[in-house]
C-alpha cells in the first residue's frame, strides 16, 4: 500500500515539476532553455512511477485474491507502534529547528539533547546526569570551536 | 605519474596536514567500529570543518576519514560478530569465528595488515590507471559526457537497491531536486513554488546530510531495531574480551598469501571503481570469490585466515578504485566521493577530466593523503586498539542526540542560513521513506551532485550544435549510451533469470 502511495506521489510530483516548467522564459526553438532538462527529467520520471505504480497495483490486486484478513485498524496500530520513536524524535527536530531561532544555538541545543536521549533511552538518575553533561559539553564546545576557528556565528536568539 | 607523486608529497608532508590526516584517521576508525554510525555519515559530518582550511588539507581529512572508517568497521565485526558498517558484513564470517576461538587478537590483526597492504594495492592501481582515463577523457565534449553521466547513474542503479526501476527514479529524483534554484546557464530561478527556502536551491550537502545521516539515525530507532540491537549487545561485552596482538607475526601470515591478499585487492579496486557499488559488495565479493578460488574451501566461516584476508582487502581496496573516476573524470562512485568532490567545489575547483592537468598538486595530494592514511590506519589500529575496543558500545540513546546536533551544526555552517535546517529535515523524511521502501539512496546522491553537469553539458552540446542526432553519430558518446541500455537490459535480464531460478 506504502508503496502505491509513494510512486504514485512520484507522478503527480513529475507532472507537477512538468506544468511549472512552462512559466520559465525560454529563449528561442533551437536552443535549450532553463525548462528543457527538468522537463526531460519529469516526463521520465513520471513514466518510471507509473509503470511502478501500476505494478504495486497488480500485485495488490493478487494479495487481495488471495487473503486479506489483516485488517486496516490492525496494521495501521502496528506501523504507529514500530514507528513510535520515529516520529517523536523527527517532531522533536523539528520544535529544535524552531528553538534555535528563538532560543539560540546553545540553550536549544542542550535542552534538544537531553530530551532526545531520555525519550529514546532509560530515565534513570545515571542516566540524566550522563546525558546533561555530554550535551553541555559538546554543545559549548561545537559553539568556541566553530565560533572562533571558522567564525561561524551561530543564532543566539532572545536572551543572549 | 611520478611528478604527481612528487606534488602531492611536497603537499602533504607538513607537519599540520598530517596532524589534520591524523586526526581525521581516528574519527574514521572510531565512526567504523560504532555500529550504526557509517563512513558516509562521518564524512558528511567532517565537511564543514574543513571549510575554513586549505583545499588540500581539508581533502585529506576527508581522506584519513574514508580509510579509516573503512577498516574500523573490522573491530567490531571480529569482536563482537556485528558488521560495525555495511561495509564489514563478510569480515564477520571467518574473524568473529576466529575470535570466538580464542584468538581475538590474531582475527584484528590480521585483518589490520590486509587492509593497509591491499589499500598499498588499490593506490598503486589507482594511480596508474587514472592518468590515462583522464587523458582519454579530455578527448569528450559535452555529447560525451552527457553520455557518460547518463551511463554512470543507470550502472549505479542497476547494482544498488531492490530493482532496476526504483533505482532509476531514485536517480531522476536526484537529478530533479539538482535543478531546484537557479538554472546553471541563465540563472533563472526555477521550482521555487514561491517558497523563501529554495530560492537559492536545495544544497547537496544538505540533501546528502538529511538522507544518510538522519534517515540513518530514523531507521535504528524503529522498534524492532532497537530490540535487535539491544539483544545484540546483551550477548557481548567486547571491552572485557583478553588479546595480545602480534603485528610481525600477523604480517607473515598475510604476505604468505599473495594470492588471496592481491585478487582480492584488484577486486576491490575494480568494483570501486564501478559507480555505485563500493566497500559492502567488494567485501562480500572479494570474500566469495577467495573461497571459490581456495584449495580448501570448506575452511571458509570456520576462522581461516583467508577469509579474512579476502573480506578486509576487498573493502579497503574499493578506496582507491573508487578515486579512480572522482579523480579522472569528476564522477564520484559514491557518496563518500560525493563530497569530497564537493569539498573540491567549496573551494573552487572544477572537478572533471581536466582536474590532474589543472590542479596536479591537489591530485598528487590525494594520492599521497591516500599512502599516508594507510599508514595512519595501520599505526593507529596496532597501537590504540585497547582505547577503540572500549567505545564500541555507544548506546543509540547517546548517539541519537549527539548526531543530530552534529547535523543540525553541519547544515546551518555551510551558508549561514537557518532555511536549509527545514531542508534538511525534509531530505531526513524523504531519505527514510526512500529506503523503508527500499529506494537505494545512492543513485539519488549521485543524480543530486551530477545534475547540473548533465544539464550544462546537454545545452551546451545543443548550443554549439541544435543537432541531437549528434549524441549517435560521436563514436564514444554512442559507445556509452548503447553501454546505458545495455546495462539496464542485463538488469531486468538477471531479475527475469533470478525469478525464473525461484519458481524452479
Amino acid at each position: 500500500m506504502g508503496e502505491l502511495i509513494v510512486a504514485i506521489a512520484l507522478v503527480v510530483l513529475s507532472i507537477l515539476i512538468y506544468t511549472q516548467t512552462d512559466d520559465l522564459p525560454s529563449m528561442n526553438e533551437s536552443q535549450l532553455d532553463a525548462g528543457s532538462f527538468p522537463q526531460f527529467v519529469a516526463i521520465l520520471l513520471g513514466g518510471l512511477s507509473l509503470i511502478l505504480a501500476i505494478k504495486q497495483i497488480i500485485v495488490l490486486v493478487k494479495a487481495r485474491q488471495q487473503n486479506s484478513e489483516t485488517s486496516i485498524k490492525e496494521q495501521l496500530l502496528y506501523i504507529v507502534k514500530e514507528h513510535q520513536l520515529v516520529f517523536i524524535t523527527l517532531a522533536l527536530l523539528f520544535l529544535y529547528i524552531l528553538a534555535i531561532q528563538i532560543l539560540g544555538f546553545i540553550l536549544s541545543s542542550i535542552i534538544f539533547m537531553i530530551i532526545t536521549a531520555l525519550v529514546i533511552g532509560p530515565r534513570t538518575k545515571k542516566s540524566i546526569v550522563t546525558v546533561s553533561s555530554i550535551a553541555v559539553i559538546l554543545t559549548l564546545s561545537l559553539y568556541f570551536f566553530f565560533q572562533n576557528v571558522l567564525q561561524v556565528r551561530f543564532p543566539t536568539g532572545i536572551f543572549f | 605519474m611520478f611528478d604527481l607523486l612528487f606534488l602531492g608529497f611536497g603537499e602533504i608532508l607538513n607537519l599540520k596536514i598530517l596532524l589534520v590526516l591524523f586526526i581525521g584517521v581516528v574519527v574514521g576508525v572510531i565512526a567504523g567500529l560504532i555500529p550504526g554510525f557509517t563512513v558516509a555519515m562521518a564524512i558528511v559530518l567532517t565537511l564543514p570543518l574543513t571549510f575554513g582550511m586549505e583545499p588540500v588539507t581539508g581533502i585529506a581529512a576527508m581522506i584519513g576519514v574514508f580509510v579509516g572508517g573503512m577498516s574500523g568497521g573490522l573491530i567490531s565485526a571480529a569482536l563482537l560478530g556485528i558488521p560495525g558498517t555495511p561495509s564489514s558484513v563478510a569480515t564477520t564470517f571467518d574473524a568473529y569465528p576466529m575470535a570466538k576461538k580464542g584468538q581475538p587478537g590474531k582475527a584484528l590483526s590480521i585483518g589490520i595488515w590486509a587492509s593497509f597492504l591491499s589499500s598499498i594495492v588499490s593506490l598503486f592501481i589507482l594511480v596508474t590507471i587514472a592518468p590515462q582515463v583522464s587523458q582519454f577523457a579530455l578527448k569528450f565534449g559535452p555529447w560525451e559526457m552527457f553520455a557518460l553521466i547518463c551511463l554512470a547513474l543507470t550502472i549505479i542503479a542497476s547494482v544498488t537497491g531492490d530493482s532496476i526501476i526504483k533505482g532509476l527514479i531514485a536517480g531522476l529524483f536526484g537529478l530533479l531536486i539538482s535543478t531546484v534554484g537557479a538554472d546553471p546557464i541563465m540563472g533563472f530561478a526555477r521550482f521555487t513554488f514561491d517558497l523563501d527556502v529554495l530560492r537559492a536551491g536545495i544544497p547537496f550537502l544538505v540533501v546528502l546530510i538529511g538522507m544518510f545521516a538522519i534517515s540513518r539515525l530514523m531507521q535504528s530507532l524503529e522498534k524492532s531495531q532497537l530490540e535487535k540491537d539491544r539483544l545484540e549487545r546483551l550477548n557481548e561485552d567486547a571491552s572485557e574480551m583478553k588479546f595480545t596482538l602480534k603485528p610481525f607475526q600477523s604480517l607473515k601470515k598475510v604476505i604468505s598469501k599473495p594470492m588471496t591478499l592481491i585478487g582480492s585487492s584488484v577486486i576491490g579496486s575494480i568494483i570501486g571503481a564501478i559507480p555505485g557499488a563500493g566497500g559492502s559488495i567488494a567485501n562480500i565479493v572479494a570474500y566469495d570469490q577467495a573461497k571459490k578460488w581456495s584449495k580448501e574451501p570448506n575452511k571458509f566461516g570456520t576462522g581461516c585466515e583467508e577469509g579474512v584476508v579476502a573480506s578486509e582487502a576487498g573493502n579497503n581496496s574499493t578506496v582507491g578504485g573508487d578515486l579512480i573516476p572522482t579523480v579522472a573524470l569528476g564522477i564520484p562512485g559514491s557518496a563518500v566521493t560525493a563530497v569530497l568532490l564537493s569539498a573540491l567545489m567549496v573551494h573552487g575547483i572544477t572537478p572533471g577530466p581536466l582536474l590532474i592537468v589543472d590542479e596536479p598538486n591537489i591530485v598528487g595530494g590525494i594520492f599521497v593523503a591516500f599512502f599516508i592514511a594507510s599508514l595512519a590506519m595501520l599505526i593507529t589500529q596496532f597501537a590504540g586498539m585497547r582505547v577503540f575496543v572500549k567505545i564500541t558500545q555507544v548506546p543509540t540513546h547517546i548517539l541519537v542526540p549527539i548526531i543530530l546536533v552534529l547535523c543540525v551544526v553541519g547544515t546551518f555552517v555551510l551558508n549561514n542560513r537557518t532555511t536549509d535546517l527545514y531542508i534538511l529535515l525534509a531530505m531526513g523524511i524523504i531519505g527514510y521513506l526512500f529506503t523503508k521502501y527500499k529506494y537505494a539512496l545512492a543513485p539519488a546522491i549521485i543524480g543530486v551532485i551530477l545534475g547540473p553537469i548533465a544539464e550544462l553539458n546537454l545545452r551546451r552540446a545543443f548550443m554549439t550544435d541544435p543537432d541531437w542526432t549528434l549524441f549517435l553519430s560521436r563514436p564514444i558518446s554512442l559507445t556509452f549510451l548503447v553501454l546505458t541500455v545495455l546495462s539496464i537490459l542485463f538488469t531486468i535480464w538477471q531479475t527475469i533469470n533470478a525469478k525464473k531460478k525461484a519458481q524452479v
